[in-house]
């Protein structure tokens, strides 16, 4: 496994995409930090509930405030990483010297969940620090313990973040193309966060709706203390999310032929 | 007795109703270059990913370097190296790069990283990308990759494909240095018997997923020799014309056919002395069969059985 990390390393800092993505989400506080300020300059005061963050504070929620742009971003990211190991054939090179499947799906696994952490990482400092400057620290309204607030909002987020992940990894590996699993991932952050307001709709399919990590993500306030009591919840759906998920791709994975 | 390196036994791979392969078995012992003939989709590359591990088998069983079993064969496939089909390169990498991956891959230091790159001619090829190689130089890459990790045994999938004459003469020179410099075992394909039939110590005719045939170096040289044929309606007085002549080597094929293997320039007195005889000769030439002709022979005739 160590070694299978350590090849993934060489590539990854290589690789052109590795940069774009933590360029991407490097760009987007200092846009947004922009826009804001532009907001207000034209006369609009920022309201959290809308706005998601409108000090540096409120930085600690950029991951709420781009869930989709997270997830398109590192999904198109993680179907190349996978996707061109099969289209390259390179898959045959780590797997015939007798690396074991399991293995190799972690570590590609665990490669897309260390980055996405450290995309997420300098998005929110970047949020933070950014927003601080042009509209100062504040704080979170109702929140007496702020450092304890962030640990748990900044964790609880990049889980339900990861449990995506980990379903795009899934789908990357199932596929074992880049097209169709963009195809693919695409469709099911789509379909699974903007199908909440379906399933709300329907009495027997209601229940549905927070077993979707992207609900929590998208249809949250995490700044307002009765969604902050449902983090146990939200940490306890991404868990199961991420074990199913990467269960169920283990096993498939183990039984796909690789041409 | 020199040791097996691979033993494979009934290897049956089915896709749908397709049987790709068909109770195939192979035993490959050390330092054999075995050559696995046929057709494009006649089952070698599935043979191979099969060995490989890269798919699952149906039926039958595998045997590296005599261990078996999961964790015995991914042990054993540790001391392998493969380059099956296309050369799996990373093409934004250089060769370096591409190298130091797969040693990593392999668990094995990158001190040989040098030696490889001189070996197979890529010692100059500095901070080029792997997408703006030659495909020469993409096959002689991949084959270094695979020697990275110190096989002991190789298995080349079509290692000349795509070449020009002088890229498939360094390859096949390429691939016997190893053999000799380092004891390597190979396992190697092709479409081509008369390329193989120049490398190969032993064959393997693959043909609708069947191995209808295998057969040492020797063997294929005997079979595929140059001889005379003669036709004549007296093969029993033209044996006997033969014998005075002292020629020993020779095949009576059938009641009208006899091969003869040696004195081949001598074909005008064999026949002046048929003549003199008076064996009716029908016709009498030198002739030599092309390892083509006779690996389509071999397979046309498994068709038509």
């Amino acid at each position: 496994m160590l070694n299978l990390l350590t090849a993934e390393r060489i590539k990854l800092f290589r690789s052109k995409k590795l940069w774009i993505v933590l360029g991407i989400l490097s760009l987007l506080p200092i846009i947004q930090v922009m826009n804001s300020n532009m907001t207000v300059h034209y006369g609009t005061e920022l309201v959290q509930a809308i706005d998601t963050v409108v000090n540096g504070a409120t930085g600690i929620l950029m991951m709420e405030k781009n869930g989709l742009a997270i997830l398109l971003v590192m999904s198109t990211f993680i179907n190349f990483f996978i996707g061109e190991e099969f289209q390259n054939g390179t898959i045959r090179n780590a797997l015939s010297l007798g690396r074991s499947r399991t293995h190799y799906y972690l570590s590609k696994l665990l490669i897309a969940a260390l980055l996405t952490l450290v995309g997420v990482f300098i998005l929110t400092a970047l949020g933070m620090i950014s927003f601080s400057v042009v509209f100062g620290f504040g704080e979170v309204a109702e929140i007496s313990h702020y450092f304890t607030f962030a640990i748990k909002t900044f964790s609880t987020l990049y889980l339900l973040i990861l449990a995506n992940i980990s379903i795009y990894v899934m789908i990357s590996f199932l596929t074992k193309n880049i097209g169709i699993s963009l195809i693919w991932s695409f469709l099911y952050t789509i379909g699974t966060g903007f199908g909440a307001g379906i399933f709300q709709q329907t009495q027997h399919f209601k229940q549905v709706t927070f077993w979707f990590t992207e609900s929590f993500l998208f249809y949250s306030d995490f700044a307002k203390p009765a969604d902050i009591a449902r983090f146990p919840e939200m940490v306890l759906v991404s868990l199961i999310t991420i074990v199913l998920s990467s269960t169920l791709g283990i096993l498939l994975f183990k039984r796909t032929d690789i041409k | 007795m020199s040791e097996t390196i691979l033993k494979a036994t009934n290897i049956l791979k089915i896709y749908g109703n397709y049987k790709a392969l068909d109770k195939v078995s192979i035993e490959i012992k050390r330092g054999m270059i075995y050559g696995l003939i046929g057709e494009n989709g006649a089952g070698k590359s599935t043979f191979m990913r099969a060995i490989m591990g890269l798919i699952t088998t149906d039926e039958g069983d595998i045997e590296l370097f005599g261990e078996s079993g999961t964790k015995g064969l991914q042990r054993a496939r540790r001391k392998m190296g493969q380059s099956i089909e296309t050369p799996a390169l990373y093409p934004e990498l250089t060769a370096r790069e591409n190298l130091r991956v797969q040693a990593a891959n392999g668990g094995v230091s990158e001190r040989e990283i040098d030696d490889l790159l001189r070996l197979m001619s890529l010692g100059d090829t500095g901070k080029k990308k792997a997408k703006n190689f030659s495909l020469g130089m993409r096959q002689r890459l991949a084959i270094a990759s695979t020697l990275i990790t110190n096989p002991e045994f190789l298995i080349l999938d079509e290692p000349t494909n795509g070449l020009d004459p002088s890229g498939i003469v360094e390859m096949r020179e390429m691939i016997q240095r190893l053999v000799t410099e380092r004891g390597m075992t190979v396992l190697l394909s092709s479409h081509l018997l008369d390329e193989l039939s120049q490398i190969a110590t032993h064959y393997g005719i693959l043909h609708d997923g069947k191995l209808i045939r295998e057969l040492s170096k020797e063997k294929l040289a005997r079979e595929t020799r140059q001889y005379i044929e003669l036709e004549t309606s007296e093969v029993q007085k033209a044996v006997v014309v033969l014998d005075e002549l002292g020629i020993r080597d020779y095949e009576v094929i059938n009641g009208t056919e006899i091969n003869i293997y040696e004195h081949l320039d001598d074909v005008s007195t064999i026949n002046r002395s048929l003549v003199l005889s008076n064996v009716n000769v029908s016709r009498i030439g030198t002739t030599r069969q092309k390892l083509e002709d006779y690996f389509l022979q071999l397979i046309g005739g498994n068709r038509h059985a």
